[in-house]
């Protein structure tokens, strides 16, 4: 059991919970006991279980604890098992949240949802503005995790957090591949997850970066610019992936983009390949603009930016249009940065009729 | 102040180089991992990239004392 804090009321409760630095700065849901309970009860697990560790403070993270973050992120109870497997995420040692925590990089912890928990979790959006303001899962399940960090890992800004500036992403950054609509397997499936898994996927990424294309059906090489762009963006000069190197980047196409590349004939396997061949840099340039960091890069006129191809992940995600996203990362930490994927155990999860626990309080 | 942690667990002398700036992760680190007292020393911020001159500059004044943290630990 956590200590109980008491206050008169909601509104004092809640400035306690801003001085002691337990927020994110944004208003948040109170956790009372109900509350805390209502979310407990909702992922199917005992309240003592413990997940894990969470750094750079070491934080003991149990149910009861990211039950806490999720009620004071906003979530429903039936988002609790996609909040549950994006900590059991971070906390696996393959993705260095000690070291992920202390950089001064900008990197933030990018959910991807993948198979049916998109529905019965959310419904977690993954169309229009999926990214943006307006989808209540997408939100709350993103800040719940950076709730976790902060009030389990310790993340304090300037102390602990040392990002030089962080990014918007830092408040909450989560969304869904739109598998329905994508000419590609699930992203998951790429990682030997079953179709009908349900997975989350969380990589430390930079904030967004817009790709424009404008397609051109008439052009023979329409999939080819697209890819030029693309690599463009990902792995450019001022990106750590072109310096750093061999850390992972996240490509999410929109529908038009990725209905370009599959009409050429690509699979996601293919399209992956041939980003990893275009991310190359001649070796001038690294000593050039990256001086500092092109002893590493080995001999040969030209740099590559990754080590595989599997270091790119991509996924369909947004509305129709003329913009993709890339995500570049911070490529660095003992796992460079590497993407986990943890399975969302519904089975146990128990579902919290809302009406119900809205009479509740 | 990972690395001087994990060197002091091996039981291998260890001295923690920080800079101004990080100098309150430092101490944040240093308790979170149960080893508030691990020797460190303070460096100007920054450090990196201001030079080859600087860097021996640095490095001069502050080798005395790295040698006798060590000395000490």
């Amino acid at each position: 059991m956590n200590a109980l804090l008491n206050a008169v009321d909601e509104a004092a409760a809640l400035e306690h919970l801003h001085e002691l630095g337990c927020t994110d700065g944004l208003p948040a849901i109170v956790p009372t006991l109900r509350r805390v309970d209502r979310m407990v009860l909702a992922s199917g697990l005992d309240a003592e279980l413990v997940f894990g560790e969470m750094g750079p403070a070491g934080g003991v993270a149990t149910v009861e604890k990211v039950a806490i973050a999720a009620v004071m992120a906003g979530c429903l109870p039936d988002y609790m098992p996609v909040v549950v497997a994006a900590v059991r995420a971070v906390i696996d040692p393959i993705f260095d949240l000690t070291e992920m925590q202390g950089t001064t990089h900008c990197t933030a912890p990018l959910i991807i949802v993948n198979g049916p928990a998109r529905r019965w979790c959310g419904p977690i959006a993954s169309g229009f503005g999926a990214l943006g303001p307006g989808h209540r899962a997408n939100a709350s399940i993103g800040r719940a995790l950076r709730l976790a960090m902060i009030n389990i890992g310790g993340a304090r800004p300037g102390v602990s957090d040392m990002a030089l500036l962080g990014h918007p992403g830092k408040f909450s950054y989560c969304l869904a591949e739109d598998e329905e609509g994508s000419p590609f397997p699930p992203l998951h499936t790429s990682f030997g997850f079953a179709p009908e898994d349900s997975v989350v996927t969380v990589i430390g990424a930079e904030a967004p970066h817009s790709v424009v294309y404008s397609g051109d059906a008439d052009d023979p090489d329409n999939h080819l610019r697209l890819l030029e762009v693309l690599a463009i963006g990902m792995a450019n000069m001022a990106t750590n992936n072109a310096v750093l190197r061999n850390g992972s980047v996240v490509v999410v196409l929109n529908p038009e983009h990725a209905y370009i590349l599959s009409d050429a004939g690509l699979s996601r396997e293919d399209v992956a390949a041939r980003l990893f061949e275009l991310a190359h840099h001649p070796r001038a340039e690294l000593e050039r603009l990256a001086s500092a960091f092109a002893g590493r890069a080995g001999d040969g006129e030209l740099v590559g930016c990754f080590e595989s191809p599997a270091q790119i992940l991509i996924l369909m995600a947004g509305g129709s249009g003329l913009y993709s996203m890339v995500m570049p990362s911070w490529c660095a930490g003992a796992h460079r940065n590497s993407a986990v994927s943890v399975r969302v155990e519904t089975d146990p999860s128990c579902e919290i009729p809302l009406e119900r626990a809205l009479r509740e309080e | 102040m990972r690395d001087g942690i994990n060197l002091a667990r091996l039981g291998i002398p260890a001295v923690a180089l920080v800079t101004e700036d990080f100098w309150p992760q430092g101490d944040f680190i240093a308790n979170s991992f149960g080893m508030p007292g691990i020797p460190r020393i303070r460096l100007p911020h920054p450090v990196a990239g201001t030079g080859v001159a600087n860097l021996r500059h640095v490095a001069e004044e502050i080798a005395p004392r790295v040698l006798a943290a060590l000395a000490e630990g």
